[in-house]
């Protein structure tokens, strides 16, 4: 090889990767300076999404177009992996990409502060009437906008393991149990009884225990003020504080911290029970598919709550409000949420799921115990709560009833420390004074 | 490269290197943007590395400090609040528990981390025989997938059911809250960091061991030395350079210790029960990016940055002054081999 043609071919190349980088350069400004919308297409409306959290089978209906909106349509983006919230606060911060509808989860009122930046789907007293009352409520801001729209629910009961109660002597029908822990006092000493002839814990953690007290009380941790309650000793969250310490010192926690340990902890029945949303039945259906049959729901103590469920939302720069409110309106419509329980087992937000005779018994996991029927009986009474702008920081009193349960410490100084906590953050955040 | 591109790459380069300081501030001008033109492939090529570290590497930490002065959700805009997130930060409870978290699993992972490196690199150092098969084996838990790792720690140290208090209570010991007590849980995140890091610490003494010349163990021998002699009188000092380099990046890793506590309690409490496995970047991401608290996480950020400054200056006093790695006059001094392993080498 000549001198020439090697140093033409070393020139080539840089002139090659040169041009190469300019290329990339010009695209990564070009991507930058223009197009922040998260599609070109005018008729098409990007919603995002998680696996399981909306139906894929009416996705593939509204992608065909949204009823009433032609040609509006949907792109169904399934959103992976972990940090949702994130990846969707990102594109808020951006203000780029953001997405025309979306599902949020059951922590929606992370966005409360921002309400400013989504739709109030101000819907009618008919569309109100429709849905449980106290789901509406979790997706209300404390302004009263509707900006959070109802799709899946998660009414609480008590499930347990017949087997472990029949162990400890105890009855092991439904009602049987229901009758015998009214009471968080009664609950107590059932557990007990399960604890001294078993061994066994009837509740994973004491951290779980006291969420679902929480979660089945009609107040939170602030009132409609954004004052904080949980300095009263009279309040919801003192209660479950008393309550879950109490159920520590009586043995019924199982302090089992870690996902491994709660799964094994049932398979092999060291664990009774769980106080969980209906959408629990698929996760012990899944988890021990060997005791099937031996499982069974029952009330828990005093009334049912509410765990989990998410919602609709429609950010204020959606390229067709009208037709995306439509879509989260249609899509949560009674005849569909039954369809996308028969699919997918979300538990529906619309009492009138239950009366179309379209929902089917999932199987027989609960043997001759009917879990559509006993959650449809027990989603009416879970109480009207409100959830404050607040509600993001208040985690301090679930990692300190961790420390009481794991760690042994003082629940008097634990419940300080927690409120201590708590108000630092309040006071850091500016919320509270 | 062939011989006219040198010569004209001399004489274009010589104006641009040499000209600036002697010549007129018009000659240099022009001079400079002639060079510009004349090596813009050059320039370009390099260029991808530069727009990347701009966009993803100097930006945000700018932009960190920025927040640290800030009060940020992530929506919103940001709020000018001054020094308040650093004064919040000296007095939370919380974020000391991580320091001293970080700090005890740094010490209890590292140094046997270290000590059990060495001795596996004089092992695989001696003649024994399928030298290349251990090396590979001792290498291979650090490319192995963390998550997939922290899932079978997470079995093994599992409470109730794990393998290792399983084995305690055949021997009659009581089991240990490996994954819900204040100890254990340290113990578990530090037996990771061992496991990852021994292998890739002991491929680095190996490779400083292979570069101490064989010399000098001879005439060890020779003067009667024994092995033991040979190791501390020898061996450490020569490799008190790679040593110093494995105990700045253990530091630095130490410090940084995130992936580990946040997959082992993935889906649990952020850092465990009574947050014992909280450390310092964890909590800094757990504000950040679980309380959407982005001043305070950048606050936290730059006082981590700062612990890393005193502990890189801290190990390098401890580690280079005696031996003087700085000071090239002490290699031109012979030592005897007894006392100073750098004498004969000169």
């Amino acid at each position: 090889m000549t001198a020439a043609t090697h140093s033409l071919s070393r020139r080539g190349f840089l002139a090659g990767a040169g041009a190469l980088g300019a290329l990339a350069t010009t695209a990564l400004l070009a991507g930058c300076s223009t197009g922040t919308a998260i599609s070109k297409d005018p008729d098409e409306l990007v919603l995002w999404y998680w696996n399981r959290s909306l139906d894929p089978k009416f996705l593939k209906q509204a992608a065909g177009g949204i009823s009433g909106h032609e040609p509006m349509r949907l792109r169904p983006d399934l959103i992976g992996g972990a940090s949702y919230d994130t990846k969707f606060r990102t594109a808020l911060a951006g203000n780029a990409f953001i997405p025309d509808v979306l599902m949020v989860n059951s922590n929606c009122w992370l966005y409360f502060p921002d309400e400013d930046l989504f739709t109030d789907f101000d819907p009618s007293a008919t569309e109100k009437s429709a849905y449980y009352d106290w789901k509406l409520s979790l997706g209300r801001t404390p302004s009263g906008r509707q900006c959070f729209w109802p799709v899946d629910t998660g009414p609480t009961g008590f499930f347990y393991n017949q087997d472990v109660l029949q162990k400890a002597d105890l009855p092991t029908d439904p009602d049987e149990v229901s009758a015998a822990i009214q009471t968080w006092a009664d609950f107590r000493t059932f557990g007990k009884q399960i604890k001294q002839k078993t061994g066994a814990a009837t509740i994973i953690t004491a951290t779980q225990l006291f969420n679902q007290f929480v979660s089945a009380s009609p107040t939170r941790y602030f009132d409609r003020d954004d004052q904080p309650l949980y300095h009263h000793d009279d309040s919801s969250i003192r209660k479950a504080w008393e309550n879950a310490v109490e159920s520590i010192h009586a043995g019924i926690t199982g302090n089992l911290q870690s996902g491994t340990d709660q799964n094994a902890g049932w398979v092999a029945g060291r664990v009774a029970g769980q106080i969980e949303g209906a959408w629990w039945t698929q996760i012990i259906h899944d988890t021990a598919p060997d005791l099937s049959g031996k499982w069974r729901i029952a009330r828990q103590p005093e009334r049912p709550g509410n765990s989990g469920g998410s919602f609709l939302a429609v950010p204020k720069t959606s390229k067709d409000p009208e037709a995306a409110v439509a879509f989260a309106k249609w899509i949560t419509g009674a005849d569909v949420q039954s369809h996308t329980y028969n699919d997918i087992q979300l538990f529906p937000s619309t009492p009138a799921s239950f009366e179309n005779g379209i929902m089917r018994n999932p199987g027989d996991f609960f043997g001759d115990q009917n879990p559509l029927d006993f959650f449809s009986k027990a989603a009416p009474e879970v109480p009207v709560t409100y959830i404050s702008n607040s509600e993001r920081f208040i985690g301090a009193f679930a990692t300190e009833i961790t420390n009481v349960e794991s760690g042994g410490k003082d629940p008097e100084r634990a419940w300080q420390d927690a409120i201590d906590q708590t108000d630092r953050v309040l006071a850091k955040r500016g919320v509270s004074a | 490269m062939s011989a006219p591109i040198r010569e004209k790459t001399a004489t274009t380069a010589n104006p641009v290197v040499g000209g600036a300081p002697t010549a007129s501030i018009s000659t240099a001008a022009t001079g400079h943007r002639f060079s510009l033109r004349r090596f813009w492939p050059q320039y370009v090529a390099i260029a991808p590395f530069y727009v990347l570290f701009l966009v993803f590497g100097l930006f945000p930490i700018v932009f960190s400090i920025v927040l640290s002065f800030t009060d940020w959700d992530g929506v919103g805009s940001p709020a000018f609040v001054g020094l308040a997130q650093y004064q919040y930060l000296l007095t939370d409870p919380r974020f000391w528990n991580a320091v001293s978290n970080t700090f005890i699993i740094w010490i209890i992972s590292t140094v046997p981390m270290l000590f059990l490196a060495l001795v596996l690199a004089f092992l695989l150092h001696g003649n024994i025989r399928a030298k290349g098969f251990y090396r590979v084996a001792f290498f291979i838990p650090n490319v192995t997938s963390m998550v997939a790792m922290a899932i079978v720690f997470g079995s093994v140290f599992s409470d109730g059911f794990g393998l290792v208090n399983a084995a305690l209570r055949a021997v009659g010991a009581d089991p240990v809250g490996w994954l819900s007590s204040y100890w254990g849980i340290k113990v578990t995140i530090a037996v990771m960091v061992i496991w990852r890091w021994t292998g890739y610490n002991a491929i680095i003494y190996l490779a400083g061991l292979q570069s101490i010349s064989t010399e000098l163990y001879d005439a060890a021998k020779v003067d009667g030395a024994n092995t033991w002699q040979i190791f501390t009188r020898i061996t450490i000092p020569m490799l008190r350079p790679v040593i110093l380099f494995t105990v700045i990046t253990s530091t630095i890793g130490g410090l940084g210790l995130f992936t580990e506590p946040q997959i082992l309690f993935n889906g649990q409490a952020v850092g465990g029960p009574d947050e014992a496995g909280m450390t310092i970047v964890l909590y800094q991401y757990d504000q950040a990016f679980n309380q959407f608290d982005f001043g305070y996480g950048s606050a936290i950020a730059w006082v981590l940055f700062f612990f890393s400054v005193v502990f890189a200056i801290i190990n390098w006093r401890l580690l280079s002054e005696r031996d003087g790695l700085k000071t090239p006059r002490r290699l031109r001094a012979p030592r005897t081999v007894t006392t100073s392993a750098k004498g004969p080498r000169a």
